[in-house]
C-alpha cells in the first residue's frame, strides 16, 4: 500500500468515525489549528448528507421537525454511507432504514410518508415512456375490445400504504396541519406516475384499485369488465371501466395498448 | 508519452479509446473562448428558456444528468440547442487510490455523447475509497507519488472518454506534512504530463491562500499562460481565522481584483459565475455575469476576444 493510499483511508477514517489520528499527517494554519480545519471537512461531510436528505424527504422533515429530522439524518448516515458517486441515490434506503429503527419504526405514517416522497423522487426522473392517446383506442374495432390489453407508463408504480399518509402529504403540501396518524384496516391504495415531466399521485378506490392491478398484470378488458361485475352493479361494469380507462388515458397513465394474447 | 499524429486528426468521436493502440489521448487542441457564462441551475430554467438573458454559455453539472430520464434531460437538450454547453462533474474522484469506477466512466462517456460539451471538467481531489462515497472535494498530499498516481489516472481517463479533460483547483482547509512541492507546482506539472487543462477557480486560489497563509498571486502567477481554459467565480463565508468555501455568496471584491489579475495573465478565458446554494434570481446573477464582461473589456481592450465579449452587452 502506498503512503497516499494510506493517507486517504486515515484520512477518511476520521471523517466517518470521529477519530483525530489523521491530526499527525496535517499543519496548523498561520491563523488556526489543525482539529478545526480538519473539523470543516467532519462536519461538511455529515451536513451535506443530512441536507440531501431534507432535500429528496420535504415533508418528511417538516413532519419530524428539525431536529428529530437532523438525529435521523445523522443516524442514516452512519448506518449507510453512500456508496454512489451520485448523490441523488442517497436517499433511497430512507424508508427501510425508518422501518428497521425505533422510534420511526412504531410509526407507519412516518415511513409511509417516506415511501410516498421516494416513489414521486423516483418517477421523476425515470426512464421515459410513451403516451398513449385516446385517438389510438377509439379506432379499436368494436369486436376487439374484449381482447384488448393495457400497458401501463414507463413511470408508473402501485403500492398499498396502511396508514394516511397519503393524506398527511396532502396537507403538507398545502402548507395546511396534517390530521391525526391513523392506520386503519382499509388499505390506501396509491398510484404514482409522472404526468407532462411533473410526478403525481391518486389514492384509487378498492374497484379501480382492483381493475388497475389486474390490467398492469396483462387480463385484456373483456375479462376486467366481468370482474368490475362483481365489485359493484353488474348492468354498469362495462361503463365502470370504460369510465376508469379514459380517466387512465387522459392523466397519461398508460403507454400503449395491445389486441389479443 | 509521445503525442501521436494519427490520434490527433481525428475527432473525439472517431477514437475508440482505451481499445486499439494504446497510445495517449493528446490532441494538444485548446477548447475555444466562449465568453461569459453561468453554471446552469434548475430554478432558472425558465427564465433562460423563456427569455433571452444576455449569457454566452453554460456550465451543467454533470451528476444532475446522469439519470434515466425526465425533466432535467429535456431542459438540457433545450438549453443545449440554444447554448454552447460544457459538463463540470464532482464525482470523477480522479486523485482517488481506489480502482478507477468504469460505470461511472461509462455514464459520464454517454452524457457527454448525447451533449457533445465543448469541454468535461472536474476538480483535483478525491471523493472517497473502499466504495464509500463522501461527496466532499478532498484534499491531496503535494507530492512526487501522489503526483505519479494522478498523472495516471488523468491518461487512462481521458483515454477513456476519448478527450482531453479539464481539472480544477479545490478550496482546501487544510495542508499535508512533508509537501514535496506546492498546489501550483503540482497542478502544472500535471497539466504538463498528462495534457489535461486547467480550471482556475479564482474563489478557490483565493480561499486557499487565505487558509494556508500564502499570496494567491503568487499561485497566479505559478500556472503557466497556456494551460487555463476556464474560470469560476464564486463567492465564500469567512469566518475569521479561515475562510468555508460555500458558493452561496456573491463575489467579493478580492475576488474581483484576483480575476482581472488572472485576466492580465491568461488573456481571454471563458468564465462562468458559480452558485452553488442559495440561488437567486437569474437576474441577480446576470449582475455579476455582467460584471465578468466589463471587467474583461477594461482589462483586455486590445484582445479580439474582447470585441467578442461585447456580445450581448
Ligand atoms: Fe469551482
Amino acid at each position: 500500500m502506498s503512503d497516499f493510499q494510506r493517507l486517504q483511508d486515515e484520512f477518511q477514517r476520521c471523517i466517518v468515525s470521529g477519530d483525530d489520528s489523521v491530526l499527525d499527517k496535517i499543519l496548523d494554519s498561520p491563523k488556526e489549528k489543525r482539529d478545526v480545519l480538519f473539523g470543516v471537512y467532519r462536519f461538511a461531510y455529515s451536513s451535506r448528507l443530512v441536507e440531501a436528505l431534507s432535500n429528496d424527504h420535504p415533508f418528511l422533515h417538516t413532519y419530524l421537525g428539525d431536529e428529530m429530522f437532523d438525529e435521523m439524518g445523522k443516524a442514516y448516515v452512519v448506518a449507510k454511507p453512500s456508496h454512489h458517486p451520485n448523490l441523488r441515490w442517497f436517499s433511497q434506503g430512507i424508508p427501510e432504514f425508518l422501518r428497521a429503527n425505533k422510534p420511526y419504526s412504531d410509526h407507519p405514517e412516518i415511513y409511509e410518508l417516506a415511501d410516498l416522497e421516494k416513489a414521486l423522487n423516483d418517477v421523476f426522473d425515470a426512464t421515459d415512456g410513451d403516451v398513449l392517446a385516446i385517438e389510438e383506442v377509439a379506432a379499436v374495432p368494436p369486436d376487439s375490445w374484449n381482447d384488448l390489453r393495457f400497458h401501463p407508463h414507463s413511470t408508473a408504480r402501485r403500492f398499498d400504504l396502511t396508514s394516511n399518509a397519503a393524506a398527511i402529504w396532502i396537507a403538507l403540501k398545502n402548507e395546511e396541519t396534517p390530521p391525526d396518524a391513523e392506520v386503519s384496516g382499509e388499505p390506501s391504495r396509491i398510484l404514482v406516475w409522472r404526468q407532462d415531466n411533473t410526478p403525481m399521485f391518486r389514492e384509487l378506490t378498492a374497484e379501480e384499485g382492483m381493475m388497475w392491478d389486474e390490467a398492469a398484470a396483462g387480463i385484456p378488458f373483456g375479462v376486467l369488465c366481468s370482474m368490475l361485475a362483481t365489485y359493484d352493479d353488474p348492468d354498469s361494469a362495462a361503463g365502470r371501466g370504460a369510465g376508469y380507462l379514459r380517466g387512465w388515458i387522459e392523466s397519461g397513465l398508460l403507454s400503449g395498448i395491445s389486441i389479443g394474447s | 508519452m509521445t503525442p501521436s499524429a494519427s490520434i490527433a486528426e481525428k475527432s473525439a468521436s472517431e477514437m475508440n479509446p482505451g481499445l486499439a493502440t494504446g497510445e495517449r489521448v493528446r490532441s494538444g487542441a485548446k477548447p475555444p473562448f466562449l465568453g461569459f457564462g453561468l453554471g446552469l441551475r434548475p430554478q432558472h430554467y425558465n427564465d433562460i428558456l423563456d427569455g433571452d438573458p444576455p449569457i454566452d454559455w453554460f456550465e451543467v453539472i454533470s451528476e444532475n444528468y446522469m439519470i434515466p430520464g425526465g425533466k432535467p434531460l429535456q431542459m438540457l437538450e433545450r438549453i443545449r440547442e440554444r447554448y454552447p454547453v460544457v459538463m463540470h462533474g464532482v464525482s470523477l474522484s480522479i486523485a482517488s487510490t481506489a480502482a478507477p469506477d468504469y460505470e461511472y466512466l461509462t455514464g459520464l462517456r454517454d452524457l457527454a455523447r448525447r451533449v457533445e460539451p465543448k469541454w468535461v471538467s472536474d476538480h483535483l481531489c478525491w471523493t472517497g475509497v473502499h466504495g464509500k462515497n463522501l461527496h466532499d472535494l478532498m484534499p491531496i498530499p503535494y507530492t512526487r507519488e501522489s503526483l505519479d498516481h494522478v498523472v495516471d489516472r488523468v491518461q487512462l481517463v481521458q483515454d477513456f472518454l476519448g478527450r482531453e479533460i479539464v481539472l480544477e483547483n479545490v478550496s482546501t482547509y487544510v495542508q499535508f506534512a512533508n509537501p514535496e512541492m506546492t498546489e501550483w507546482e503540482f497542478l502544472t506539472e500535471l497539466s504538463r504530463r498528462s495534457g489535461c487543462w486547467l480550471l482556475f477557480d479564482v474563489n478557490n486560489v483565493y480561499v486557499s491562500a487565505f487558509n494556508h497563509g500564502y499570496d494567491p498571486y503568487t499561485f497566479l502567477e505559478g500556472i503557466p499562460r497556456d494551460r487555463v481554459v476556464q474560470f469560476h467565480m464564486a463567492g465564500h463565508t469567512h469566518m475569521e481565522t479561515h475562510i468555508v468555501d460555500t458558493h452561496d455568496h456573491p463575489v467579493c471584491d478580492e475576488v474581483w481584483d484576483l480575476y482581472a489579475a488572472a485576466l492580465k495573465r491568461f488573456g481571454a478565458v471563458s468564465t462562468i459565475i458559480e452558485r452553488d446554494d442559495h440561488i437567486p434570481p437569474l437576474d441577480e446573477l446576470l449582475v455579476e455575469v455582467q460584471k465578468l464582461r466589463d471587467i474583461a473589456a477594461e482589462v483586455l481592450p486590445e484582445s479580439g476576444e474582447a470585441r467578442q465579449m461585447e456580445r450581448g452587452s
